[in-house]
């Protein structure tokens, strides 16, 4: 408990450091003799001559210039510093007081006398000493950059590298043998906490099955898995850990949760949503990493930089094309009226991406000034935008009028698999017909609007205004649909993704992030500069750098990287990170509630050649994630929020857990993987305009992870259960208990169904009755049989809904049919359902 | 659908004739549901001192409006627009002109018409400030007093504090909010606080208006209302089964609560939002059948009429105002969107003589610099913003605070988030260091350690 304020007290305080201006202890460097001349000559002329209107407690502050304290007259207005040390010319006070440049004297009503300018000068020129040392206060509207101390940023504990940590000795031998349990023991044990005893086997089998492959087990698993586990525990929970590990639930279930990271989507959200009908092979591709195990750095480089890798045959170079998508999917402003801007908006969502879902870091909120609280300054936000920019990024979606920013796609190796079925040669000789007509059509309609222009007819205008509209996003679409297709009709493989522009080049930093107001500064192509390795490569003059970033981030000594994701790992198993904000490792977001656990598992990661699965195992193979998530007051009054880990979490099924249990518990699940994804069956549009809510609401029994994800129309069972927004970064989902997920549960068409279906599942294809079917349903749902008290009540339950169905009405028949999926409806509404111990 | 011959009772009468009868009445007898009646968690509960606002409707602009364009007159502003200020960005004066309105003589720019006209009843704040100048942060402070951490949500401290005059509505309601439950959320508060969003995400426009303000699901297609109540008892058998061995588990209550929330939600909520049968004047007078106005208009008819149903808090939801560029056509269109409605709402309130005990808030979750971005454009400002308030308990016509000569802070009169958060809980009738939570070994507050009532304002 104790520690945990120290946290709280802790960031506290160097929030406020942050957020308000405070002196700090003087740390300068120069000789008593400079001091005293800054004090004789400078401090008095400032005071006297500058005061009244460029300092704090001055008059008015005018030219938005502060002179009253060192970091204020060094800190860069828009077009130069007041004092740059040693420097006249860049000094533009200098400039000022000499009245060199007409259009910048000062003081404004008369020029300092000759003797006080040489002493500015003679200051400037010796380093400018001040020992007016005051942090300045970020959000003042003068800085944009240069007010960060990057050596000190390097303090915080995110940006230092991991250090393999003494494994602590534990005296309870069961808790000493995996260095996790140690690590978790020791630090419960200095809490005064104790551990919970081991949960019994059907919990644990059910834990297990839905954290590593999203689906409960089956009855005949449970009871394989009780039976093994009486034998060996630990033999039965690494065997089904293996299985489980090897099957193809698997990569859906983890590659989903990168999907919530990587803001997978499958239109481009904002404003006119149009369709990316190629995003699902991203989506594929995330799966199928996950399932072969791809090692996280060939993974991360990949999804970075995969265009500029070798490869040895056509199947591997798609994967590595497809893998780009990454940088590709996420939302984008098509309406954007000026190109410039939007190239740099595209940009920042890729920095934004990039820098949260893997290093936990948020680059881009230094886009306009430097990071308020990390140690970010405009200019690497500018270095990393460099690399960025001299790449292109291919997204596709068609012609329309309020699309101006539509590009190609990558074409990918014809080996690669499609998700549109073929067109006949009819098929495609209809389609350009279609085409020509509405070319003609569009072609009669911009001829008749001039005619009315010069007529004069404004409502005429208009009228052919809205159908130029109308045939220009139809024309647009056949367009693109005939680019999609061979001239025989034959699918052509598309993909989203980025390559190299052919000649990259640095950006310059744009003031304030205003793309009209850039600076005469370029910054050359690079990194964070709070994070040093020893093996950053160069990146050259014909490069856009994007393959140094990658192994700049997947190098062992980027102290985030493994990091950040180990901690996602272990969020998605126990609920909550060891860092409970997982996608910011900065200074606002929480310290590690275990820090030698936390780099523990980053190095043990690396070492284990960076295997999610071997990662995973691990833990789940620990004491700690065997616990059970029994109650215990007294430790809850301490610690309630388990941070310390006393129990096993008692956590809510995310939505897609939710949904596909309840196909599988009633025999309805397809576990197949569809072809492509509803969205690129439909192919490219706009949603709400050339593209239907119905088209896209298609019932479907595969899996959640399969389901088109529309920004913005997100599918009703997934979005009722808190299901993360495609939009954003989420590694984290937010958890609500609200009446709209009741009436779901006890209205909705899908749920009905379902129960339907499991009612006929257990009587027609198990042939099930009466208190056999009673047990057997409550196995599906909760993975152990009624208690007593359950099944009584349940028998209560047939009889009251058969008396009132009769006082209502019903005839018997129906009365119990409805009896039953109600009966199937009630288990998969309940709590426990959607409720891991 | 459904491979069963689905029957259908208008569920308003089986409950009519139904709930002196037979089955339903004698098992909620033997039923928990009675213990459960005599606490509930929204039973209305009394406040700490006579309340001077019965209600709240937050109308939350999600981006941070210019206070210098809307609410916080600033002639030295235009004076000097052009001008080199701190960092030599040049200021921008507003494009848009303010004049003097009502006996009050307040000062509201010309994007406001129709609220204008209602200048005497508005209490604007021109001294806000907040601590951080990034929207998803800032918005959880607005939302919540604290960026940080997860706390509970003002309209979860509110329902806590009185609960609710209609436990067949959910004592707090948003609208079509954006994203981030956390921002509608009752953290440590037990789950029923929570607010239920209603009507999906207002800011994707090619969602059909009708659908906006939709609730799914709200009625079963082939159980009537004394079925589905048996059903429904057995769900709350097995749930309270499990709360009972889990001992403590918020959660599960929060299952139990919202099941019989949604239960009789089915029968209130539809007639509640259905605003079909308002007459065609009301209609006239919110904007309704308007391109322009009509989404936001139905949001503020629909909030008077949940307002007058009992619910305790309604926030209201309009989006993009985050003018970094494009200030003045932004601004011209969304304040087109919002001022009628505004108006009609606080006019329709007081002809009902509901606003002298509904409190309406109109807030950003910040304000803009005074200097421009991007020409035609402002950046984000924590430092200085105004929000305004009216009806329950504030003064009408009154201009409280004042930022600098440009207003980039404020300087008179200053009134922070938790400020802001005790006068709110004032108005309610509830000390904001009496509202406590225990959690943690430790008494949290929605103003955490901070707040104070703003006297200034109070009528």
């Amino acid at each position: 408990m104790k520690v945990r304020w120290q946290h709280l007290a802790l960031s506290f305080s160097l929030l406020s450091g942050h957020l308000f201006a405070q002196e700090v202890s003087m740390s300068s460097s120069a000789s008593q003799e400079q001091l005293d001349f800054f004090e004789k000559k400078i401090r008095p002329a400032l005071v006297k001559h500058c005061y009244k209107c460029h300092a704090e407690e001055g008059d008015k502050i005018k030219g938005g210039l502060l002179l009253d304290t060192r970091e204020a007259t060094r800190v860069g207005g828009d077009s130069g510093k007041a004092i740059v040390p040693h420097d006249l010319d860049e000094s533009l006070l200098y400039v000022a007081i000499t009245y060199e440049d007409s259009s910048l004297e000062m003081p404004p009503k008369y020029k300092l006398d000759d003797d006080v300018i040489a002493d500015f000068k003679t200051w400037i020129e010796m380093g400018a000493p001040d020992p007016r040392e005051r942090r300045l206060e970020p959000g003042t509207p003068t800085e944009y950059t240069n007010t960060i101390d990057i050596e000190a940023g390097r303090e915080h504990w995110a940006y230092q590298q991991a250090m393999k940590p003494n494994l602590p000795e534990v005296a309870d031998e069961k808790w000493n043998k995996n260095p996790i349990d140690r690590f978790v023991s020791a630090k419960r044990n200095d809490e005064g906490l104790s551990a919970n005893g081991e949960a019994d086997p059907r919990t644990l089998i059910r834990r297990l099955s839905f954290d590593l492959t999203g689906l409960p087990p089956s009855s005949s698993d449970v009871e394989q898995f009780v039976a093994d586990f009486d034998e060996n525990p630990d033999t039965a929970i690494s065997e089904a850990t293996s299985r489980m590990l090897e099957s193809e639930q698997y990569g859906e279930r983890w590659g989903r949760h990168w999907l919530d990271v990587a803001r997978y989507g499958e239109s481009s959200g904002k404003e006119i949503n149009a369709a990316f009908p190629h995003a699902w092979r991203y989506r594929d591709y995330v799966i199928d990493s996950f399932n072969q195990d791809k090692p996280f750095d060939q993974f991360i480089t990949e999804q970075i930089a995969g265009d500029l890798l070798d490869a040895e045959n056509d199947q591997k170079r798609t994967e590595q094309l497809v893998a780009t998508g990454f940088l590709a999917i996420g939302t984008k402003g098509l309406n954007e009226q000026n190109a410039r801007q939007y190239r740099f908006d595209l940009v920042d969502e890729q920095i934004d991406t990039t820098t949260q879902a893997l290093l936990g870091t948020t680059v881009s909120c230094a886009r306009c000034h430097d990071h308020k609280f990390d140690p970010v300054p405009m200019a690497d936000y500018y270095a990393m935008a460099g690399i960025f920019l001299s790449s292109e990024t291919l997204y596709g979606t068609t012609e329309a009028l309020q699309n101006r920013r539509t590009t190609e796609l990558i074409s990918l190796p014809d080996s690669a698999p499609v998700a549109a079925e073929g067109k006949s040669l009819a098929d495609m000789i209809d389609l350009e017909m279609q085409r020509d007509i509405l070319q003609e059509r569009l072609d009669d309609l911009l001829d008749e609007s001039r005619e009315a222009r010069r007529s004069g007819d404004g409502d005429e205008a208009t009228r052919i205004r809205q159908q130029t509209l109308g045939v220009r996003n139809r024309l647009g679409q056949a367009e693109g649909t005939l680019k999609a297709f061979l001239d025989d009709g034959t699918p052509i493989a598309l993909a989203m993704g980025v390559r190299d522009k052919e000649d990259p080049f640095d950006s310059q930093i744009l003031i304030r992030g205003e793309e009209d107001n850039p600076t005469d500064e370029r910054v050359p192509r690079g990194f964070i500069q709070v994070i040093k390795t020893n093996d950053e490569e160069p990146i050259e003059a014909d490069q856009s750098g994007r393959l140094q970033l990658a192994h700049w981030i997947t190098s062992p000594e980027n102290p985030l990287t493994a990091r950040v994701f180990v901690n996602r790992v272990w969020s998605k198993l126990f609920g909550e990170g060891l860092v409970s904000t997982p996608d910011n490792f900065g200074t606002t977001g929480e310290l590690p509630s275990h820090p030698d656990l936390l780099d523990y598992l980053a190095i043990r990661f690396v070492e284990l050649d960076w295997s999610v699965k071997d990662l995973i195992e691990e833990i789940v193979t620990s004491q700690t994630y065997r616990m059970s998530s029994d109650f215990n007051p007294e430790y809850f009054e301490m610690d309630p929020e388990n941070r310390y880990l006393w129990r096993f979490p008692k956590r809510r099924l995310d939505a897609e857990s939710i949904r596909d249990a309840t196909l599988a518990v009633s025999g309805q699940l397809d576990a197949s993987r569809p072809k492509g994804s509803v969205i690129g069956q439909i192919g490219d549009g706009y949603f709400g305009r050339t593209i239907t809510d119905a088209q896209i609401e298609v019932p479907s029994n595969h899996r959640s992870v399969y389901l088109p994800i529309v920004r913005g129309l997100v599918p009703e069972s997934l979005a009722v259960f808190d299901f993360a927004d495609p939009s954003l970064i989420s590694g984290k989902r937010e958890i609500t208990t609200v009446p709209s997920q009741a009436l779901y549960m006890m209205n909705s068409e899908f749920v009905i169904e379902s129960a339907d279906a499991m009612a006929r599942h257990l009587t027609e294809d198990r042939g099930l009755r009466g208190p056999e079917l009673a047990k057997e349903a409550f196995y599906l749902c909760y993975s152990r049989p009624p208690t007593s008290e359950e099944g009584q009540r349940t028998k209560e339950y047939i009889e009251r809904f058969l008396a009132t169905a009769d006082e209502s009405g019903l005839s018997q028949d129906e009365a119990r049919l409805l009896a039953l999926t109600t009966f199937c409806q009630s288990l998969i509404s309940s709590a426990e359902f959607r409720y891991l111990n | 659908m459904s491979p069963y011959s689905p029957f259908t009772l208008n569920r308003r009468q089986v409950l009519k004739t139904t709930s002196s009868g037979f089955g339903f009445l004698a098992f909620s007898a033997l039923s928990s549901l009675a213990a459960q009646k005599s606490q509930n968690p929204l039973a209305p509960k009394q406040p700490h001192f006579p309340a001077r606002a019965k209600r709240v409707i937050f109308l939350a602009m999600q981006g941070a409006p210019s206070h210098v364009d809307t609410f916080d007159y600033k002639p030295d502003l235009s004076r000097d627009s052009g001008k080199a200020t701190k960092g030599f960005a040049k200021l921008l004066g507003s494009p848009f002109e303010f004049k003097q309105h009502g006996e009050s003589g307040l000062y509201i720019s010309e994007l406001f018409p129709h609220l204008a006209a209602q200048a005497d009843d508005l209490c604007l704040v021109n001294s806000m400030h907040t601590d951080v100048p990034n929207h998803p942060q800032a918005t959880t402070q607005m939302n919540t007093g604290n960026f940080q951490f997860v706390r509970p949500s003002m309209g979860a401290w509110t329902l806590y504090g009185l609960g609710t005059e209609n436990d067949s509505l959910p004592g707090y309601i948003t609208l079509s909010p954006p994203n981030g439950a956390q921002n509608y959320g009752s953290a440590f508060l037990p789950a029923i606080y929570q607010g239920t969003p209603i009507g999906k995400q207002a800011r994707n426009r090619f969602i059909a208006e009708e659908d906006q303000g939709a609730v799914s699901n709200i009625a079963n297609p082939r159980l009537n209302s004394d079925l589905q109540r048996v059903q429904l008892d057995y769900i709350k058998s097995l749930n309270a089964e499990k709360l009972k061995r889990d001992q403590y588990h918020p959660d599960v209550e929060g299952i139990i609560e919202s099941y019989e929330l949604a239960f009789r939600m089915q029968d209130e909520l539809p007639d509640v939002l259905d605003i079909s049968s308002e007459p065609e004047s009301i209609r006239k007078l919110y904007g309704i059948d308007d391109r322009t106005t009509g989404a936001f208009a139905k949001q503020c008819l629909s909030a008077r009429r949940l307002a007058e149903a009992g619910v305790r808090f309604i926030q209201l939801n309009h989006g993009n105002w985050d003018h970094h560029r494009n200030l003045k056509d932004g601004l011209t269109n969304n304040c087109a969107e919002i001022d009628k409605p505004i108006a009609a709402l606080l006019q329709d309130l007081k002809q009902r003589d509901m606003l002298k005990d509904t409190l309406v808030i109109w807030s950003g979750e910040f304000g803009r610099t005074p200097h421009g971005q991007n020409n035609n454009g402002r950046d984000h400002n924590n430092r200085g913003y105004s929000l305004w308030m009216a009806g329950g308990g504030v003064k009408g016509g009154l201009r409280y605070g004042a930022t600098d000569e440009y207003g980039y802070q404020a300087v008179e009169d200053k009134v922070h988030i938790h400020d802001w958060h005790a006068t709110v809980l004032h108005l309610l009738g509830l000390n904001h260091t009496d509202l406590t939570y225990r959690y943690a070994g430790r008494d949290f507050r929605l103003t955490d350690v901070h707040g104070h009532v703003v006297d200034g304002i109070l009528s």
